[in-house]
């Protein structure tokens, strides 16, 4: 049986437009995007709470959704296994009667020995008399897990499963998760608005922006080499400039007011350059290439990162506040800040991405 | 009028036959409220409404109107050889017309402050849409039916003037306790009506008391309804 | 579980009123509904008794109420055998729907228009209505009511109608009315001869004139659609006669004289 979600939809709202198409295999997909930018909605509308007013989801082969042959799947006939944002665990049911929710349709005998091996591999053995609300909340969230899994579904849909949770509650959490995914065998997607959490937990990544999806591929690709300024923006750059080509391996940054050598080749349809903000190097000492004296126009102290605001010195790119942010380890500022005057500021070629504008957005 | 327990026995069968068809219109009609979107909504909510606005005798009228000789309906059941009017079905009748706002503003109420993530897990789990209402919703939206039901009995149980016009006052057939009363007392018969009012307090206390429990047992594992 | 119960009993309940409920027992027996203006009350029951070793076949049903309500029942098809009301004009409404045998038409009773007080009188004429210190008249409701109707009648003979009203408390039936003078409610009502002589905290004041207002006529009538037309054509004849009359006579109201 081939694994495999195929996703076309759209939908059109008072405001915004949802378009996105994507395909997802074996490995955990993980949709990232701003608040707002539809992704929850095109989870909700793979589980068929939600429907697109045009397009095609098929899973494994079988045909939920298809608007030009009228086929629409009520939730129930999906077998998708979801695990929504507040968990969702009925409150007048035990953590054991949860989680035999979806196998009515099996014999007591049966569905009690599927609801024994959910618990088990949660970890969650012990609590099958109590209520949700007696559990914490870590244990709502494994419950609400094994429920979806006791189902055996054939995709794993999972809405900001750790935005609930506080932080060393998230990395317990996390790791489950993670092991859950590898162990899990079917289509699994992942959403999510931190980037950080998406890339430690899926292997492929589609980037959703003001509902359309802009990027789609490995993890490390999307990261490492965003196409477009949106997707460069969602995978956390802070530094932008509207670029203009100066020659084969020079382009002049009019934001930034200086002229930057880069990587060749040098895509026909450049519009801005990026720099992700650890990529900036300080030092006081100015030779190298792309190196720029600079000014600290503010610092904000992080209990392990420092931030940086820079303003370039000899730019005549004239600035609000500030041209660069940069981020650097604690250790590293200690060994700066006691440098005299002036600090300079490199941007190494290989670290600076040339993005287009996207074609909606942007 | 002599004095007998003939109305006890038609107030008792009235109330809780229209107790139950009201509980489970009501429910449904609320149910259907809250999976519908757009104009439609609101044009039921004021006809499921509206006895309520209205004097009872001019609901009874307007039952009179509906099941008369006058109305299309009227005329199909008498062609049918089935007669409504002054009939005990009829004091079913009214009292379910007149209980049935209170049970469906009750139900209501309590079906849509339901969380929706608890229907769409529902859903997803392979919950079809009655299972999804009978199994999640209505436990957790419990307290709220059960404030409907006991307003639905109370209503029917003291239920009056539409029962007059379309039932009449027929004693041992559609005479209820509170007509039984009214009459006693405009015969100036005041031992015989403060009997049957105290019958029917009687009534009351015992049923209502039932319903409450009932409920709350059913209530003890919903203490909170958040997920 | 509880459903279960619950649609158990509710079955019991049906069952067992639909059975209980059936106007026709197996044995053959006949069942007369008569809706009767409520006035009649009292004679009625007293009449019923009396027919009952007469005629134990028959069981008489008397659906009691103002007489505008029982019209109106009767037009959308109560299943009524004869109508007893307080007024021609009702009898009228009925007669030009063609909704009664028309043969079996007849003026039953009479009764007399009396201006009542409580024990502590302060009228002893309907000119005394008029004085600021009766502040409340209790009558019912000319619209619908006969008795009503008729007092307004006498009001208007009197010429005091309109400058009374504002101190008129409108009862819903005769009835009513009665009970708001009983109650001290009320300083003086109207109300017929035959309610006042069934409270003895009410005082008779005055008798209206008979010519302050049209006879006060009970005409009776079997309904067309009655099921045993000769069993209530029987009844009325027996109503007419000089047992019932007597009756009737001793509640106060004024035989029809033949």
């Amino acid at each position: 049986m081939i694994l495999e979600l195929l996703v076309e939809i759209q939908r059109e709202f008072k405001d915004f437009k949802l378009e996105v198409a994507f395909c997802a295999g074996e490995k955990t997909l993980g949709i990232l995007g701003p608040s707002g930018s539809g992704k929850s909605m095109t989870l909700r509308a793979i589980a068929g709470l939600e429907t697109p007013t045009q397009g095609r989801i098929v899973l494994n082969g079988r045909t939920l959704f298809d608007s030009k042959r009228g086929i629409n799947l009520p939730s129930r006939k999906r077998r998708m296994g979801f695990l929504l944002q507040d968990y969702a665990l009925f409150p007048h049911m035990t953590v054991a009667e949860n989680i035999g929710f979806g196998l009515r349709y099996l014999s007591r005998h049966e569905a009690g020995k599927k609801v024994a091996e959910q618990l088990a591999r949660v970890q969650l053995q012990g609590l099958e008399d109590r209520y949700p609300r007696q559990l914490s909340g870590g244990q709502q969230q494994r419950a609400a897990l094994a429920r979806a899994l006791a189902i055996d579904p054939e995709a794993l849909l999972l809405d900001e499963p750790l935005s609930a949770l506080d932080v060393p509650l998230r990395s317990q959490m996390e790791a489950l998760l993670v092991e859950t995914l590898s162990a899990f065998r079917g289509v699994s997607l992942y959403v999510t608005h931190n980037l950080e959490e998406a890339y430690r937990i899926s292997e492929e990544i589609v980037v959703i922006s003001k509902g359309k999806e802009i990027a789609l591929g490995p993890k490390e690709e999307i990261f490492r080499h965003p196409r477009t300024f949106t997707v460069a923006q969602v995978t956390g750059c802070k530094n932008f400039s509207r670029a203009r080509l100066k020659s084969a391996d020079e382009v002049e940054a009019l934001d930034w007011g200086c002229p930057l050598h880069v990587c060749s080749p040098i895509p026909e349809d450049m519009d801005f350059l990026g720099i992700r903000a650890h990529h900036l190097s300080l030092s006081d000492v100015g030779s190298a290439a792309n190196t720029f004296p600079c000014e600290l126009i503010r610092m904000i102290e992080g209990p392990f990162r420092m931030t940086l605001y820079l303003k370039l010195l000899m730019s005549e790119a004239p600035v609000a506040h500030h041209h660069l942010q940069a981020e650097i380890t604690r250790e590293k500022w200690m060994s700066l800040k006691e440098r005299p005057f002036p600090w300079y500021v490199r941007l190494e070629p290989e670290r600076i991405m040339l993005l287009r504008k996207d074609s909606a957005n942007g | 009028m002599e004095f007998s327990l003939a109305p006890l026995r038609v107030s008792v069968e009235t109330s809780i036959v229209a107790t139950g068809i009201t509980f489970f219109l009501g429910l449904a009609a609320a149910n259907w409220r809250t999976r519908t979107s757009g104009r439609r909504g609101p044009v039921m909510d004021a006809l499921f409404i509206v006895p309520l606005a209205l004097p009872p005798t001019v609901v009874g009228y307007l039952l009179l109107l509906l099941l008369g000789r006058s109305s299309p309906l009227g005329k199909a059941l008498e062609s049918l050889g089935l007669q409504v009017l002054f009939s005990w079905p009829a004091t079913v009748i009214a009292a379910t017309v007149v209980a049935f706002p209170l049970m469906y503003l009750s139900a209501r109420g309590a079906l849509e402050q339901v969380n929706p993530s608890f229907l769409h897990a529902a859903r997803t789990l392979g919950a079809s849409e009655w299972t999804a209402f009978w199994k999640v919703a209505l436990p957790l939206a419990w307290p709220g039916v059960i404030a409907g039901t006991i307003l639905a009995f109370a209503r029917a149980l003291g239920e009056f003037g539409a029962t007059l016009m379309i039932a009449g006052n027929i004693p041992g057939k559609t005479q209820t306790l509170p007509i039984a009363i009214f009459f006693a007392a405009e015969a100036g018969n005041m031992r015989q009506a403060l009997a049957w009012v105290l019958i029917t307090l009687g009534i009351a206390s015992v049923a209502l008391v039932a319903l409450n429990t009932w409920g709350r047992r059913r209530r003890g594992t919903l203490s909170s309804t958040r997920g | 579980m509880k459903t279960v119960i619950l649609a158990v009993l509710l079955s019991l309940a049906i069952g067992s009123s639909v059975w209980g409920s059936q106007p026709e027992s197996q044995n053959g027996s006949i069942n007369l509904t008569i809706s009767a203006a409520i006035s009649l009350t009292e004679p009625l029951q007293a009449i019923r008794t009396l027919y009952r070793q007469q005629s134990p076949n028959v069981s008489l049903t008397f659906n009691l109420g103002a007489s505008g309500i029982l019209e109106q029942q009767i037009e959308e098809g109560a299943p009524v055998d004869i109508f007893i009301s307080a007024s021609p004009e009702e009898m009228n409404a009925l007669a030009s729907r063609g909704l009664l045998l028309n043969q079996t038409r007849r003026d039953l009773l009479k009764n007399t228009l009396v201006l009542i007080c409580p024990s502590s009188c302060k009228v002893s004429g309907f000119m005394d209505l008029t004085r600021p210190d009766v502040k409340r008249v209790a009558m019912a409701n000319p619209d619908s009511v006969p008795a009503g109707a008729y007092a307004r009648q006498t009001l208007e003979y009197f010429k005091i109608y309109q400058r009374i009203y504002p101190k008129i408390l409108f009862a819903q039936d005769v009835r009513q009315a009665l009970a708001y003078v009983e109650t001290d409610n009320a300083d003086a009502g109207l109300v017929y001869a035959t309610e006042a002589k069934l409270s003895n905290k009410v005082r008779v004041a005055a008798v209206a004139p008979e010519n302050s207002h049209a006879p006060i006529v009970y005409p009776i009538a079997v309904i067309k659609r009655c099921r045993h037309a000769e069993a209530a054509e029987r009844f009325v004849q027996y109503l007419s006669g000089p047992e019932a009359q007597r009756i009737f006579e001793r509640e106060g109201f004024v035989p029809v004289e033949k």
